[in-house]
């Protein structure tokens, strides 16, 4: 084992406080007493500090009353029956409806689940695909169900109409390349994670035509 | 009944005739005055304190802001027709301006307002376009500006800007603060930016970025198709990671190998990692089937 | 209420929802601010500038990360710019730093190592030589070490890479050690004056 000095240990010393201790640095802390007290001061004020973090103070009541206050004014807390949709507020909110929103959640959770899979462990690439697509089938089938009821959408204004219709298409056409690129290649994550944010911007391109859609009846 | 009674009556009759001679067209008049429409054309004027909250909701029109140094909000609009009203009211330091149909069914050209406002500098800024035009000069506190079809043109801005646009595109010149741009298809113009935080992505779109690339700086351009054009200078330090899955990187930089690589990407695609300089700032660049050129700046 | 409900209504503008959101978050944002600060009445300004600024932008919000990450970046940076005015000068956040940042490593002062420091990290010294840090050592200190923050999630809150986040944590106790090691020193230098006075006081 090579012997290693104050200098050395020095320069490691950031990853051996990270938990990446080699053999030669723990030779040289059990050799020398100066960098061995210096590492006990080092996880003596990270031990102090985590103990000081375990207590939580509570700020004073005032602090809410006066965010109330300040929310009230600036008209962010809105009155119930003023909190529901009106002609631009649900466009200025710009959430999907509740079957989307369901749909958008479980596309977040799936994508998240089909993303996450750390690639550094083997996988059984056929039971990933079928894993995958079980998982994403019902809710394709459901973002199509709403993007059928849209078929007949027409907002007020050509040019917003002409848009939103254009870009779906774009969004479909991107989704339909982006599922054959990850069905060739299901280990590949650029895929992957691209295909999850077309669906993702899909399901926001169908939400916000629901709110002109709503606006417009 | 008497004569006396009868010529009592007449001379009512008479008064009363004389006196509807006299107020009806008073009456026409009034009424008239009380049926005329609103100026197309209103000026507006909010005094505000520090750091106001200004919302426009305006499906369709130009949006221009600029700032000034006066603590207050002004808003000058112009309706195309009389079928739109256009409304500015403030609570407290919060000023929402915002555009109705006073009909059903009005034409999409009658359905159009225009808005100058200006604003204290440091104001935060909510802006909902459709189509039109948005363009805001000089505003440094934080702005959320959503179009589906308006473009967005930015100037020196320095506060947290998130941008999202369905088609329309987005330019920003001399802009500092963070910068978080999404499109589905169109273009993203970044030049001469002083941000330590570009999140910019569009499906379709083109994206250009020329700017400094700050210290610490993150710097993350991301498109399906189309180009990414990135301009360097020989002072700059970034560590760079591009990647297009189908298409090109063309490179300029002088890169030194990284001892790793970022374990993100995978190994599929045309990928391109290392540091230029001392590497202090981050660049990813990804596409998918789009070309990646990082070049040097004239 | 479940989080991410409240989340759905405060965007819709219901006060419960928002007072859920409040509650949820409200000691954690304040501890921050506390151990930024050292002081109650400034902490507490903080943070309700830190929910404020949450809630004028949480009909932007579009879960694309967690939502208690999102609040405490604003934190973060609602205290940064305090300090930063409060130090006068317009610096940018990347250069809150100790102007050695670029010599690649802390001062290496191994003339104080007789005196250990063991028995003197309680935590009013620690919290005094953390008031001394400059504010990025001292936000990565605190959202690591204090508030128990993993260095990914520190990069995102504070925008920086991983490797700087743990590059600064690492300058930070080196510097907080030497301050420690400058106050043991100066006590013992007191207690030796209070020593020599009472004794020449007895002859």
């Amino acid at each position: 084992m090579a012997t290693i000095t104050c200098k050395d240990f020095l320069d490691r010393l950031e990853s051996w406080m990270e938990g990446d201790v080699h053999s030669d640095s723990q030779a040289h802390l059990r050799n020398c007493p100066h960098c061995r007290s210096l590492v006990d001061d080092l996880k003596g004020i990270r031990s102090e500090a985590r103990s000081w973090g375990a207590e939580e103070a509570e700020p004073s009541a005032r602090v809410w009353a006066s965010l109330r206050s300040q929310l009230e004014q600036e008209g962010l807390i809105r009155p119930a029956d003023a909190a529901k949709t009106t002609w631009f507020g649900g466009w200025f909110a710009s959430l999907p409806r509740p079957a989307l929103a369901s749909a958008y959640l479980t596309l977040l959770i799936a994508g998240a689940f089909a993303v996450s899979r750390p690639m550094s462990r083997p996988s059984n690439e056929a039971r990933w695909l079928a894993a995958s697509q079980d998982s994403t089938m019902p809710l394709r089938a459901q973002l199509i169900a709403e993007q059928n009821s849209f078929a007949s959408f027409n907002n007020a204004n050509p040019v917003v109409n002409a848009s939103l219709h254009e870009n779906l298409a774009i969004v479909d056409n991107y989704i339909a390349l982006c599922e054959k690129s990850v069905q060739e290649e299901p280990q590949n994550e650029v895929a992957r994670d691209y295909l999850y944010q077309a669906y993702q911007q899909k399901a926001d391109l169908l939400a916000q035509m629901t709110e002109r859609g709503e606006n417009n009846r | 009944m008497s004569a006396s009674h009868f010529v009592r009556k007449q001379f009512t009759w008479n008064a009363g005739w004389k006196a509807a001679a006299l107020l009806l067209p008073g009456l026409f008049i009034c009424g008239m005055a009380s049926a005329t429409p609103p100026p197309r054309r209103q000026e507006q004027h909010f005094k505000v304190d520090a750091h106001p909250v200004v919302t426009i909701h305006n499906p369709n029109g130009m949006i221009t802001v600029k700032a000034w140094t006066k603590s207050e909000v002004m808003v000058i609009s112009t309706r195309a027709s009389d079928y739109v009203e256009v409304e500015a009211e403030q609570m407290g330091n919060r000023v929402d301006v915002s555009t109705h149909a006073a009909a059903d069914n009005v034409a999409p050209d009658d359905m159009r307002a225009d808005y100058q406002i200006n604003v204290p500098e440091d104001a935060e800024l909510q802006i909902h376009d459709d189509s039109g035009e948005v363009n805001v000069a000089n505003v440094l506190g934080d702005m959320n500006v959503e179009t589906v079809a308006a473009g967005v043109d930015l100037e020196d801005s320095a506060g947290y800007v998130t941008i999202k646009t369905v088609g329309g595109s987005f330019q920003c010149t001399r802009c500092a603060g963070k910068l978080e741009i999404s499109s589905i298809s169109g273009n993203l113009r970044l030049t001469d930016i002083h941000s330590f935080h570009v999140h910019a992505q569009t499906s379709t779109g083109n994206i250009l970025f020329s700017g400094e690339f700050l210290p610490n700086g993150i710097y993350r351009l991301k498109n399906y198709s189309g180009v990414i054009e990135v301009r360097f200078s020989p002072a700059d330090s970034f560590a760079l990671s591009a990647t297009s899955l189908k298409g090109k990187v063309i490179n300029q930089a002088s890169l030194t190998p990284k001892s790793h690589q970022q374990h993100f990407y995978s190994r599929f695609g045309n990928s391109l990692f290392g540091t230029f300089n001392a590497g202090r700032a981050k660049v990813e660049l990804t596409s998918f089937d789009g070309t990646i050129n990082i070049l040097k700046r004239d | 209420m479940p989080e991410a409900e409240a989340i759905r209504l405060a965007q819709q503008g219901n006060a419960a929802a928002f007072e859920r959101l409040y509650r949820l978050h409200n000691r954690r944002v304040y501890s921050l601010c506390l151990r930024m600060v050292s002081n109650t009445a400034e902490a507490e300004d903080l943070t309700q500038e830190a929910f404020l600024q949450l809630f004028r932008k949480i009909a932007t919000f579009r879960g694309e990360s967690a939502f208690s990450t999102w609040l405490h970046r604003l934190a973060v940076n609602v205290v940064l710019m305090k300090l930063r005015k409060k130090s006068g000068t317009e610096t940018s956040l990347d250069e809150m730093t100790e102007p050695d940042e670029d010599s690649g490593g802390p001062r290496r002062d191994f003339g104080t190592l007789d005196l250990r420091l063991s028995g003197s990290i309680d935590r009013v010294n620690l919290q005094r030589a953390v008031e001394q840090l400059p504010p990025g050592y001292k936000a990565v200190f605190v959202l690591h070490d204090v508030q128990g923050y993993e260095h990914n999630e520190i990069a995102e809150i504070m925008q920086c890479s991983i490797g700087n986040s743990k590059s600064q944590l690492h300058k930070a106790r080196m510097r907080l050690r030497e301050l420690l090691h400058e106050a043991v020193r100066d006590k013992a230098r007191e207690d030796r004056k209070a020593a020599s006075a009472e004794s020449g006081s007895e002859d």
